[in-house]
């Protein structure tokens, strides 16, 4: 227990003492991962808020109106509906008949006036359709265009033009932001692997002596991963609290701008736990890597 | 005790009869190609004292390297204290070093610690929680003749005293064996003598040393076991050599 417990003070005192001693290149090691973290973090936190706005969007575009012709029986329209709510791919199923149709579309204060002028109802009753994906829409155009029971001349408000663009943006959003992520990573991990070998090389005499004198590979290691860790999590704290920072103010510029982005508190926190736990691993990892060359004796 | 070429070591040795250091036909070929030593047979016992000459590049570095280790024999078998280290695991290398005290030309002392923090910090890394510690770094350091230098950082002291240092800190977990790799390379003559006046006196006191030398003066002053190896093999092993073959001229 007390050589357990020298042991850990020792890989504690030594980590402390050689990250002052080495302040220039320790600053340097925080600096490039707190840097490359914060890159990370923006990137992650930008496709976020991205999504969330275009997945308002998709939400609203991931109905399809099914407008029904008017001698369609009410027995042939529930039997529709009952076979459209058993397909796995929709999400719910709702009947608006004529009148109800009229009303949501009276919320239009021109359409109300024509309606008014018409004296009768020309709307088509419809079945709402709620599906999970918005690729599965044109599927489901092409089934209405071949129901009997459906509107000959429109059957529904499908628009493939305009669903087609935001899926594609959607796509393009997250496959650049997964190619930026990419990048950045593959460059942090070499970042960061020479500069915790730069720091160790500083040290190489130590490492010599304390093998030579008979440490084991574990006891040498433990301070230089405990700086890595103590360096990891410094960056983290410090970038993660700019991204945040950047955050709320690119939310509050949004509302200036009447574009909705929401906050998101818990995704912001997850964020903030991720790239704590980024660090400490980064900065673990890269330490051991960089030890490791010198321990082969 | 000393045994000018190894025999094959007897069924089973007695300990007092075992060398501490044995070689048996080891050679050593690095990667790239060059024979450092060629079928190197080798005892030496308890409380030896041996010098290692020969010229540079003559294998006497590799030969240290192999007992600690730092190399792997091509072929051959090495044995410390009656245990084999030539396919010894990695996990095991440590409490193997632990054996040895090494001293080098070039002191290797953290400049950063005092004389006192530099020898303390062996038997941190290898003994932590090691009671007493204070004690036993100054008695270290009285025995080779700092007690007074304790706080001093080394880049204060002369080179004789810097080399004393290192030598306090591979005395200071009681190696069984010293080993001296040219420790008198950076010395002036009179300092030189100081240190080899020293590792006389940690071999009085019963530790195997072996001193590896370009010291021709020490040598045939000190009148002690020499070995010499040239080209990787040993040449000459004499109880109580001196530097040159009798009528040599050169090594």
């Amino acid at each position: 227990m007390r050589r357990v417990a020298a042991a850990l003070w020792f890989a504690v005192h030594t980590a402390g003492q050689n990250f002052r001693r080495n302040l220039g290149v320790s600053l340097a090691g925080v600096f490039t991962m707190g840097l490359i973290l914060f890159l990370v973090g923006g990137a992650l936190l930008f496709t976020h808020s991205v999504n969330s706005v275009l997945q308002a969007q998709q939400a609203k575009a991931s109905t399809i109106k099914i407008y029904l012709s008017d001698s369609a029986s009410l027995a042939s329209i529930a039997n529709f509906q009952t076979r459209l709510q058993g397909d796995p791919r929709v999400l719910s199923v709702t009947f608006e008949n004529k009148d109800q149709a009229a009303k949501e579309a009276a919320k239009d204060p021109d359409i109300q006036q024509a309606l008014n002028a018409l004296g009768s109802n020309p709307l088509p009753a419809s079945l709402n359709l709620n599906v999970r994906q918005l690729t599965d829409l044109a599927q489901f155009d092409s089934v209405a265009r071949n129901t009997p029971i459906v509107d000959k001349t429109t059957a529904t408000d499908y628009n493939p033009d305009v669903i087609g663009k935001l899926h594609t943006v959607i796509n393009v959003i997250q496959f650049v932001g997964g190619i930026i992520a990419l990048i950045l990573l593959v460059i942090s991990i070499v970042i960061i692997m020479n500069t915790i070998r730069t720091a160790v090389y500083a040290r190489r005499t130590e490492i010599e002596i304390m093998k030579l004198v008979g440490a084991t590979d574990w006891f040498v290691r433990w301070p230089f991963i405990l700086e890595g860790i103590l360096g990891g999590v410094l960056a983290a704290v410090f970038s993660g609290g700019i991204v945040f920072l950047g955050y709320k103010l690119f939310v509050q510029a949004a509302e200036r701008s009447l574009l909705s982005v929401p906050f998101d508190a818990s995704y912001s926190f997850a964020l903030l736990v991720l790239l704590v736990v980024g660090g400490i691993c980064v900065g673990a990892f890269g330490s051991y890597l960089g030890v490791r060359r010198f321990l082969t004796v | 005790m000393s045994l000018a070429v190894a025999e094959r070591p007897p069924a089973t040795p007695s300990p007092a009869l075992r060398p501490v250091i044995s070689f048996h036909g080891v050679t050593k070929i690095y990667p790239n190609g060059s024979v450092a030593l060629r079928d190197v047979n080798l005892a030496v016992h308890q409380s030896d004292f041996c010098f290692l000459v020969g010229a540079s590049g003559a294998g006497k570095s590799t030969l240290v390297r192999l007992l600690i280790r730092e190399e792997s024999a091509s072929t051959g078998r090495i044995f410390i204290d009656g245990h084999e280290i030539t396919r010894m695991p990695h996990r095991k290398l440590p409490k193997l070093r632990r054996k040895f005290g090494i001293v080098f030309q070039d002191y290797k002392l953290l400049p950063t610690r005092t004389v006192a923090q530099n020898v303390a910090f062996a038997l941190q890394v290898t003994r932590p929680g090691q009671r007493h510690l204070r004690e036993k770094v100054e008695e270290v350091l009285w025995i080779v003749g700092l007690e007074d230098k304790l706080d001093k950082y080394p880049d204060e002291l002369s080179g004789g005293e810097q080399q004393r240092v290192a030598i306090a800190r591979a005395l200071v977990h009681r190696p069984r064996i010293f080993i001296a790799d040219e420790p008198t390379g950076n010395l002036d003559p009179d300092t030189s003598w100081g240190i080899v006046q020293l590792l006389l006196q940690i071999n009085h006191r019963g530790t195997t040393v072996l001193m590896a030398t370009h010291n021709r003066e020490v040598v045939d002053l000190v009148r002690r076991r020499v070995i010499a190896i040239e080209d990787g093999r040993i040449i000459r092993d004499e109880a109580q050599g001196s530097y040159l073959r009798e009528g040599e001229a050169t090594i």
